[in-house]
Formats: C-alpha cells, structure tokens, sequence
C-alpha cells in the first residue's frame, strides 16, 4: 500500500513537472502576433499609455518593470532572444547594449513623429544618428534646499560639504551620481579617470560623509517633505514633486554642472513583434502621448510639441522644465572600463563604511 | 524479503530523486558557479574571463572592505545579544503558558510576517523619524528639547535587525524549554536549590542548544540583510549584504562579488559546523 502511495506520487510528480516544460512554449508562441512586450523602469511609463495603445491598435500589451540600467542589462542578457521588444535604457546604458549587439536599429521611416523631439535631444553621443534609440524622457540630478532650515543661498555643490550642515543630507544612493557631483564641485569631468582628481574627490567625500543623514534611491523626495533632511540631492521629477507639495522648498542646480540623463525607448534583437514595437514607439512620440506620461511623471520632456500641450503647472515648475542651459552645462554619465569602475567602487567602499 | 527491499528502494529513488535533482540544479550548481566565478577576472567591457587569479580575495583585505566586515559581525553581534536578552524570557514565559495564552502568544510572533518586512521597517521611520510619533510625545511631555537622532544610526540598523530576527531566536528556544522534563526543575527545588540556581545550573544548560540554534539563525542573517541597513542605517552604516550587492548591481564585478559571498558561505559553514559539533541537531535549524 504505503509502496504504491510513492509511485502514484513520484508519476504524479514527473507529470506535473512534464506539465509545465509544454506550457511554456505554448504560451509565448501565442504571442508571435497581436503583442507587444515591454521592459520599462518602474514609475515611468503610466498604464493609461498602455491602455489607449491597445484601444487604438488592438495589440495587447505586456509590461515587465526594473529598477537600474545594471538590472535591465542582466536580465536581458540572461533571458532568451524575444521574451522583451521594448526597452528604455539610459544614455550610457544605449551605448553599452550596442556594443554588446542587444539592440536591433529602428524603422526610421515608421518613426514620424521622431520630428517632434527638441533639437537638442537627437543625434546624441552615445547614439550617432538614432540609428538604435529615440528619446523617451530626461533630467539631471539636482539638490532641492529646504529654505526653512537652510538660511544660506546655496548655488554650488561645494557648500553643501560645510560642517554646518552635519547629518541633514538625503542624496541619492548612486556611486556615480554622488562621485561625479562631488568630483564637478572641484572642477572636473564627473567621468574622471585621473588619480590625483579622484584622490582630491576622495577628500572631499571625506567632508561630505558627515551631512549625509541618509541614502536613497527609491524616494529620496519622502525624506524632504517629513522634515526629515533639509537638503536633498535627488532626481528632477522627485524635486519637482516637493516643489508643488510646499513653497518652503527650492530647486538648485549647482552651478559646477548636473549630472544629465536622456532616458531611451529601444527595440531588442530578435524582438518577436519588432513591427509593433516602431509603431509603438512612434505612438509614445505623439504629443497626445507623451503628456499623459508627463502628467503622471513630471520628468523633463524631451518633445517639444509635447510640451506645448502641458500645463502651467509644468513649464513653470523649474524642477520639471529645466532651463536648457543647465542641460548644455551639464555631462552625462560614462561606461568605465572595469578598472577604472574599480578605483569608483573603492570610493564607494570608503564613503559608506 | 530481499525482494521487497528492493522494490522499496525503487520507489524511495522514484520519489527522492526529483527532489535531489531539483536541489542539485537550484542550489548546488549556482554555489558551484559562484565558487568557479570568485577565482576569474573581468575584462575591460565588465565581461568574466577565465584567468584563475586570487585578487579578489587578496581585495578583501583593503583596510574599507575589512571595515564593512568588522561593521557587520558588531552589528550581527549586537543584534544577537539583544536577540537573546528579549526572546529568552520571551520563550520561556511562552513555553510555560497556560495553551490558550501560548497560542496567542504564537500568533503574535507569526503575525507580523503577514506583512512584507520592508513595509514594517518602514514604520519605523514613521515612528522613530526626527518628526516622528516617538520624538513628537517626548517633546510634547518636555522630557526632551531636541528631537533624539534615531533613525539612520547604527543602532537603528541592530533595532532594524533584532525587529527583524526575533522570531527566529524565540522558536527553537521555546521549542527546547517546552521538551525540558519537568522533574528535573521538582528534583532539583526537591535538593533545596533555589529558583535562581536551579536556572542557572538546571534550565539554561539545558536550553543551551535552543540558544545555540537561535543564535545561527539570527547572526548569520544579520550578516547579509542589507535591506535592513539601507532602510534603517540610511545606507551609511553598510554590511557585508550591501557589498555584495553592489558588486552584482552597480560595479559589474561579479567575480569580486562572488568571492565576498564564498567568505560570508564559509563562515556560515564554519558556524553550522561548531554547532553540530557541540552536538546540536541540523532539523532543530529547519525547524522554521
């Protein structure tokens, strides 16, 4: 009895198991047509985008979420060809998946409405020619002062290292954001290789550690509006959200240069609904479109005709409609090559121990 | 006879061997890997190359990263006292109580793991913040003229840790107090010890190897829940966790990452070793 309880249970078990190796190809060869995959950071692209592109097209969409440019890399790299089309990598991310050949180049012709991106935005560094990307959204990061409890006019990075402030900093947890500001407050390239700016960089950190009460990544705005920190150093859309919570906060962008990003919808190789993926790359180029995004996630909106449709509420906003000047005096973020990343991970090491 | 040995035996592999597959592929390979990995470099385009080197574990003894392990044992050392001090008495009253009253108290330990442990650190924050509900009563009583610095110290990553880890501490404690025969206590009051003694010298050697059990489950965590730290160290006070972490995420070096895993795994192994060894039973540790 208790002998043939064990292999009705082990069949039971090879069964199920044989069970779930057929379901698999099953489900994504449903999706050859009619689909659309999309792989997008969280709190980025509103459902309601989602919702008209299916109302208009009839493509079901799927969307996958992740959290850094790293997360998305590993990912696509550890799953098979065609389980994403769309991606939205950052800048150096762009170039970075180029060369490792992940990115299949666009359907220029099907992408009309690329016209309405600002001149400013197209044909950049890390993609000559928008062979691979269009410009999703952008920003740079920025500090956001609490003028209640900070009495200075802060214009520059470097006064935020003042002892005065002691443990009353939230900045991002970014080892390159944090470097690379600290690095431009003294002069330099925020992609800086040379050994003696990183060890005048590494002093400065030294300075800086103490008024850091904490670090954030995830919502670096909460620490600002509970009163928690009085200086923040966070994303523009998260000072553009305490900017409309209360007028006690202002906006600063250091005058040394902010750290820039132009965020990127891109098509995977071997996207299995590559048509799809143009067309809804030309739909979230659409002005109509792209303001829905930006009313839900006050980024800096790199369509022009886009932004001609937003509120006050938006061009006003100096966190949400950032001067251009400070994009021309700004530097975006590089790929280190491991051991310079390295020498940046040491840093690090020291900053947070 | 024989026969039937064997046929048992066939169906024991039957039922057994999908099991050892499973493990061998979700647990032993990736451990493997991890081990393979730790002895490789990376080229420039942060890709991992097959050059056995030792650098990696000749880079753990940079005077930062040495600092973030000291970090971590004070912390997970810390944690564990603390651990011991409130769930001891904590086990014991539970294991003494009357059966409706130990439910209760059962429940109020699982309880909390309804709820995502990041959401109940959260409240912390709200609670312990500088404008938070702790500090807003202590001003409001006078007791304080300065709101208290709370949060994001190294103390509220131990408060973080032993918020966390104390059921772990309290289960195989009062798991052995319950099993402990009661006329060991009777026989050794009935000798004239006194309550006291007979704790010292009866009960705690007793529940040593409860204590022993609850102390791997809450240090060896401690050492790697880098969420804890990031949530209530603000990121500034790291463990071993948040190194490693980086090291997968943010820096491209998984290879340095590994090797920093294959020590924590190590000293893991080390730690189940001198328990058994010190005669506690390895399903005392699954018992959660």
């Amino acid at each position: 009895m208790k002998n043939k309880l064990g292999l009705a249970l082990a069949i039971f078990i090879v069964l199920s198991l044989s069970a779930c190796a057929n379901a698999t190809p099953a489900a994504s060869a449903s999706g050859l047509s009619g689909e659309l995959n999309v792989f997008v950071w969280t709190e980025y692209m509103p459902d309601t985008v989602f919702q008209k592109f299916t109302e208009e097209t009839g493509v079901k969409t799927n969307v996958s979420t992740y959290s850094t440019n790293e997360d998305l890399l590993a990912k696509v790299k550890a799953s098979n060809a065609g389980i994403y089309d769309i991606v939205v990598p950052s800048d150096y991310m762009v170039k970075m998946m180029i060369a490792e050949g992940l990115l299949e180049p666009l359907d220029k012709p099907k992408i009309t409405n690329l016209q309405n991106i600002g001149q400013g935005y197209l044909n950049p560094s890390f993609d000559p020619g928008n062979v691979y990307s269009v410009p999703y959204m952008s920003g740079v990061a920025a500090l956001v002062i609490d003028t209640e409890k900070v009495a200075e006019d802060i214009t520059s990075f470097s006064q935020i290292l003042d002892p005065a402030y002691a443990n009353s900093i939230v900045a991002l947890d970014d080892p390159r954001a944090v470097i690379g500001a600290v690095s431009k407050s003294l002069g330099y390239s925020l992609n800086t290789v040379d050994p003696t700016e990183l060890a005048q960089t590494d002093v400065k950190l030294a300075l800086l550690k103490p008024n850091i009460k904490l670090l954030d990544s995830d919502s670096p705005k909460s620490a600002m509006l509970s009163g928690e920190a009085s200086i923040g150093y966070m994303w523009n859309a998260e000072i553009a959200i305490c900017l409309e919570e209360s007028d006690r906060f202002k906006a600063v962008f250091p005058e040394e240069g902010c750290y820039l990003f132009l965020d990127n919808l891109c098509v995977l190789k071997g996207a299995k609904n590559s048509a799809n993926a143009n067309e809804f790359i030309n739909f979230i180029l659409r002005p109509d479109v792209s303001k829905l995004v930006s009313d839900e996630y006050p980024y800096t909106n790199p369509n022009a005709a886009a932004v001609e449709l937003l509120p006050e509420s938006y061009k006003d906003n100096p966190a949400s409609n950032v001067d251009p000047a400070i994009f021309t005096k700004g530097e975006y973020v590089a790929d280190l090559p491991a051991s310079e990343l390295e020498r940046y991970d040491d840093l690090w090491t020291r900053f947070v121990k | 006879m024989k026969r039937a040995k064997k046929k048992e035996l066939i169906s024991l592999l039957a039922m057994v061997s999908p099991v050892s597959f499973w493990m061998a592929l979700l647990i032993a390979l990736p451990l493997i890997y991890i081990l393979g990995i730790s002895f490789c470099g990376t080229d420039e385009a942060h890709n991992i190359v097959l050059s056995p080197t030792l650098r990696n574990y000749a880079r753990i003894f940079d005077p930062a990263i040495a600092g973030i392990y000291l970090n971590s044992l004070s912390v997970a050392g810390l944690a564990t006292i603390f651990a011991i001090l409130i769930g001891y008495p904590f086990a014991a009253i539970m294991a003494n109580a009357k059966p409706f009253s130990k439910t209760l108290m059962y429940v109020a330990l699982m309880l909390p793991f309804w709820t995502n442990c990041v959401i109940r650190l959260y409240a912390w924050r709200t609670i312990l913040g500088s404008n938070g509900t702790l500090n807003f009563i202590l001003l409001k009583l006078g007791l304080i003229s300065k709101p208290l610095e709370i949060m994001f110290t190294r103390g509220a990553v131990v408060l973080g840790m032993v918020y966390t880890l104390l059921p772990f501490m309290v289960m195989p404690i009062s798991t052995v107090l319950e099993k402990l025969d009661r006329g060991l206590l009777e026989a050794s009051s009935d000798l004239g010890a006194r309550p006291a003694t007979t704790f010292l010298r009866v009960t705690l050697p007793l529940s040593a190897p409860g204590v022993f059990a609850g102390v791997i489950m809450v240090f060896i965590p401690a050492l790697g829940f880098f969420f804890v730290s990031d949530l209530m160290g603000g990121g500034t006070s790291q463990l071993i966790g948040n190194l490693v972490e980086r090291q997968f995420k943010e820096s491209f070096n998984w290879p340095f990452g590994a090797a920093l895993s294959v020590l924590l795994i190590a000293a893991t192994l080390i730690l189940v070793r001198l328990y058994t060894a010190s005669g506690g039973q390895l399903d005392d540790l699954g018992a959660m």
